[in-house]
């Protein structure tokens, strides 16, 4: 919590950490230093992970809080010089920072739908789960089951368009040798199959309109975004320079949750243009590179999401398909304990994404209001 | 399904078998649970005979018992979807239409009332000189939208129940439906369906259950959206739509929220616990979930996207209206979405309304600030109404039509101008007299001091100090008139508050009279006309003519110049003139009859004596007509 303030956005205080800093008398100079000093030291310990740890659940969080706090700060420095922030030409830069924001909102809605589309895919892993994880002796049935949910699984987690081909392997029924490999070919090859009903596995469609696109929504983000000429950080005080900054801080969190969230049209190979001379600049440019490093990596190109559990889950889940193929029954000893093994893994990560997808769609939604309510307020 | 013997376990595992769908064409091919009922009653009693097996310790373990297991879940798996397939219909039209209940609205009585909100707009841009901050009032507005047959169609099929309540001629959309579920799949197929679920749930195979039904409900519910013509709009698409057509939608919206919430979604509902009430824990209100939360929010995104667009005043009353159904809704909302997974949608509803009751807040906040800085200085010709007063006014009506819901929503006082703030571009206000009203009343007298202060500030570009009190007499009683003419806006107004009003036209009259008159009654006095001494028994006859001739020049210039200047409304019209001639016609008669023989003892009496009082009474109404008069006044044939 960044900043205690009353119903009319007034603040006397604010508490930042154990600082307790009073905005009286503050020159608007020390403000602009802060904010940009902070945007800085917050992203240059964002950037500070290990590969691992980037576009997970927990990194993503702290993406989403820091874009909160510099939002809700930047919302204040608004407030306090709010009789220079109606003025021209500081008016139109606010207005188009507002605009871009507004923007984001559909983003934002976007990344809340793949979420849920994540969660099913949780769900289908749980039931692998369920069917391996006995304190019986794993038998036929068992990995029959769990082949079928990892089939479903490979369908989730395609980012088609033609769920025909799924209707295919459904009304199909494979048998125990079917890989997923197998399923990614079938799939491509059955692209005209006439599949006879309306009950699709996955859920048919997004709630957008089939020619929304994340990706030119992001392009309008970052349309025309360029840092302020000289004559307006003169005719605005200095105070363009944070709005240009929020406007990338913007960007960059927007870019990095489609990046990672499944949703309509990511199109990750669109550039985003980050000013190279800012000291922010640095620790985005970092991010941005290693995510794109990331997306070109062969096993990540077809990805539906580049989120780190979503990688997890594909691994997971390919792992535990080849395992299964290889099971002849009655059991051996050392293939009950590899896929005891395997299956640990499986509910860990089934962990990681029980505690987490709740607690990142809840900030996708702060997310939102923080925007909503930064645009009424001015 | 319990049958006096149980089956040996070899038949029961033969029969799973033979309709093991990965391992023959014909199993494949035809769908239990679409044929012979005997033979579905067989395959049950097998899945129960293999379920027993699989709990008796001895068995458990045998690799035929597990297989056999998943074989029959997986077949039962197959004819639960099949099932679920071939009833998922849409809603269809009649099943809602129920021939019993009272409308509340049609879709006629909503376009009436749409249509009589858009006459009073048009009224207001009835003159062409209006400024841009309320261009969009003033532009022609559509009298059907192009929506309307659309909406016919729709709200044909999808009328809903008013249950017992009296419907009221309220304009704000309170209505008195309540929740209808009907019955979406057929009793036998639910019989079905819950026989199968029962029997996976206690196989421990709940996740496949839900997981199958929520994706086949979930498309039916999405088939039925796209029946009541629930649109994917984005945020941006609604941002840039014109607000007529947002209108449309809204209203469209509205209907189709009420369906969704109080017959689909609790349908939904109501089947999920036909199937699975009692089969487990919470199992109904996680497929109910699966079935309808991403639908709901696609639902509730395009209220939320209308809740933060931009602010601007003719946006206010669909705000309104939207704000009013949402509210009507949310109790239904909180039955039907009660469980803690819904939650998220429940807050979601309540933060929508909470924003709808902040822009319609600030849109009314966005209205007196534009009333007030609204920056047209051109001059309306002839004095008249000027149309920020006719789109005020009307404006003003429409919100004391609201009137129940914005008492609701308004509940503090106009920030503007409420001390004697010394700035010279707000009036000045002293709330505290005011004690007693509410907040809206107080907003709506104070809308009417920031009118009459801009007007003040046009009244100044007349050049002719005349033509700016008739101005102002003109617009001040065409608001008193409004306010006379509505029984809720002349209730918070307050006849204290009135009777200023009237006062203040009736000063701008007499005004406008002192201007005008007194100069050109100046001719007709008597000072200055006797001479002492002389021939003349005591009256210069050359000041006699003079005065005759400046008479006649300045009342024929007044003709001229006020024949042309309007007084709409025809009372007060005639109230004016009347009051003019009271002073005009009594002292020209009078004067004539003094020094008339002193005139035609001289020459030429036509060229002094150009009118008689008659002339005169009938040039006085051609006064404030509007249209100009001929070059010369009558004048009697001598």
């Amino acid at each position: 919590m960044s900043a205690m303030m009353d119903d009319q956005g007034s603040s006397v205080m604010f508490i930042r950490g154990n600082q307790v800093h009073s905005m009286d008398g503050s020159s608007l100079e020390l403000e602009l230093e802060t904010f940009q000093r902070q945007v800085t030291l917050r992203f240059l310990e964002l950037a500070a992970v290990g590969n691992d740890d980037l576009l997970s659940l927990a990194w993503m969080r702290k993406l989403l809080d820091i874009f909160i706090l510099c939002q809700d700060e930047l919302r204040m420095i608004f407030f306090n010089h709010r009789a220079q922030v109606m003025k021209p030409p500081m008016d139109r830069i606010v207005s188009d920072f507002f605009e871009r924001c507004v923007k984001a909102l559909d983003l934002c809605n976007a990344v809340r739908d793949g979420i849920e589309q994540i969660k099913q895919c949780q769900r289908l892993l749980e039931i692998v789960l369920c069917a391996l994880d006995q304190k019986r002796i794993i038998g036929e049935g068992q990995c029959r089951r769990a082949k079928k949910a990892l089939a479903d699984l490979a369908n989730c987690m395609f980012d088609d368009k033609e769920s025909s081909a799924y209707m295919a392997l459904r009304n199909r029924s494979f048998g125990r040798n079917t890989t997923i490999k197998d399923l990614y070919q079938i799939h491509n090859q059955n692209s005209n199959y006439q599949h006879r009903s309306v009950g699709h596995f996955r859920s048919l469609s997004w709630s957008v309109s089939r020619n929304w696109s994340a990706a030119k929504q992001l392009q309008a983000i970052g349309n025309s975004l360029c840092p302020p000429k000289s004559n307006d950080l003169v005719a605005t005080n200095g105070l363009a320079m944070p709005v240009y900054t929020m406007s990338s801080v913007l960007l960059f969190v927007m870019w990095a949750l489609v990046a990672a969230i499944p949703c309509q049209d990511r199109r990750l190979q669109l550039h985003i243009l980050i000013p190279r001379q800012f000291p922010w600049s640095a620790p985005l440019l970092s991010l941005h590179e290693r995510i794109m490093e990331d997306s070109k990596k062969k096993e990540r190109k077809n990805a539906c999401g580049l989120l780190r559990e979503i990688q997890q889950i594909e691994k997971c889940a390919r792992v535990i398909n080849e395992l299964v193929d290889t099971l002849q029954f009655p059991l051996a000893e050392e293939k009950g304990e590899e896929v005891r093994q395997r299956v640990q893994d499986l509910s860990h990560v089934l962990e990681a994404l029980k505690d987490g997808l709740d607690p990142l769609e809840r900030q996708v939604r702060e997310v939102f209001h923080v925007i909503v309510r930064g645009r009424v307020g001015t | 399904m319990e049958s006096p013997e149980t089956l040996p376990f070899e038949t029961a595992e033969k029969i799973i078998l033979r309709w093991d769908s990965t391992a023959s064409e014909e199993a494949r091919e035809k769908m239990i649970f679409d044929g012979d009922r005997q033979e579905v009653d067989r395959y049950l009693q097998a899945v129960d005979e293999i379920q027993r097996s699989m709990s008796s310790a001895s068995i458990s373990d045998d690799p035929k018992v597990n297989c056999a297991l998943q074989i029959a879940m997986a077949r039962l798996e197959d004819e639960f979807r099949n099932i679920l397939i071939s009833h998922t219909n849409p809603i269809e039209a009649d099943s809602l239409i129920d021939p019993t209940s009272l409308h509340f609205t049609t879709p006629e009585d909503e376009e009436d009332h749409d249509q009589q909100q858009q006459q009073q707009q048009q009224d207001a841009a009835a003159d062409s000189s209006s400024s841009s901050s309320f261009s969009s009032a003033s532009k022609q507005r559509h009298l059907n939208d192009g929506d309307s047959s659309e909406a016919d169609g729709c709200a044909n099929l999808f009328r809903f129940n008013s249950g017992d309540g009296a419907s009221s001629v309220n304009s704000s959309y309170r209505s008195t439906s309540s929740i209808r579920e009907i019955d979406l799949i057929p009793s036998e197929a639910v019989y079905d369906l819950r026989s199968i679920a029962e029997r996976m749930i206690s196989s421990g195979y709940l996740r496949e259950c839900i997981q199958v039904y929520g994706s086949v409900r979930k498309s039916a519910v999405d088939a039925s959206f796209r029946r009541l013509g629930i649109e994917k709009l984005s945020i941006g698409d609604v941002q840039r739509l014109e607000w007529e057509q947002l209108e449309a939608k809204i209203r469209r919206w509205i209907r189709a929220a009420k369906v969704c919430v109080r017959t689909l979604f609790a349908s939904e509902k109501k089947l999920c616990e036909q199937i699975f009430d009692g089969v487990g824990t919470a199992i109904d209100d996680a497929c109910f979930m699966e079935t309808v939360k991403g639908p709901a929010i696609q639902l509730f995104n395009f209220a939320e996207a209308i809740s933060i667009s931009r602010r601007s005043p003719e946006k206010l009353f669909k705000i309104l209206d939207l704000h009013d159904a949402l509210m009507d809704l949310i109790p239904d909302i909180d039955v039907v979405f009660d469980s803690k997974s819904s939650e998220s949608i429940r807050i979601q509803a309540a933060e929508i309304l909470s924003r709808l009751a902040e822009a319609a807040r600030g849109i009314l906040s966005e209205f007196e600030n534009a009333v007030l800085r609204e920056p047209s200085k051109v001059p309306v010709p002839g004095g008249t109404i000027h149309p920020l007063t006719r789109y005020v006014m009307n404006y003003i009506s429409l919100i004391s039509d609201y009137k129940q819901t914005l008492n609701e929503l308004i509940v503090s006082k106009p920030s503007t101008g409420s001390r004697y703030s010394g700035d010279p571009s707000t009036p000045d206000m002293d709330f505290t007299e005011l004690e007693g009203k509410t907040p809206l009343a107080i907003h709506l007298i104070w809308i009417i001091v920031i009118l009459q202060f801009n007007l003040d500030g046009k009244s100044k570009h007349y050049k002719d100090a005349s033509l700016s009190h008739l101005f102002i007499m003109n617009n001040v009683h065409y608001i008193v008139q409004k306010v006379r003419g509505s029984p809720e806006l002349r209730q918070m107004i307050g006849d204290e508050y009135l009777k200023r009003l009237t006062g203040k036209f009736r000063q701008a009259a007499t005004s406008y009279q002192r201007a005008t008159w007194v100069r050109v009654l100046y001719c007709l006095r008597d000072e200055g006309l006797h001479v002492s001494g002389g021939f003349s028994s005591g009256v210069s006859r050359s000041a006699l003519r003079e005065r005759f001739k400046s008479f006649n020049a300045m009342f024929e210039e007044v003709h001229r110049t006020q024949a042309v200047w309007l007084i709409p409304d025809s009372q007060l019209r005639e109230e004016l003139r009347i009051s003019i001639s009271e002073k005009l016609i009594p002292a020209y008669r009078s004067f004539l009859g003094r020094f008339r023989s002193h005139i035609e003892s001289g020459r030429h009496p036509e060229n002094y004596i150009k009118y008689s009082v008659e002339d005169l009474e009938d040039a006085v109404l051609d006064f404030f007509e509007g249209t100009p008069v001929s070059q010369h006044l009558r004048r009697r044939s001598q």
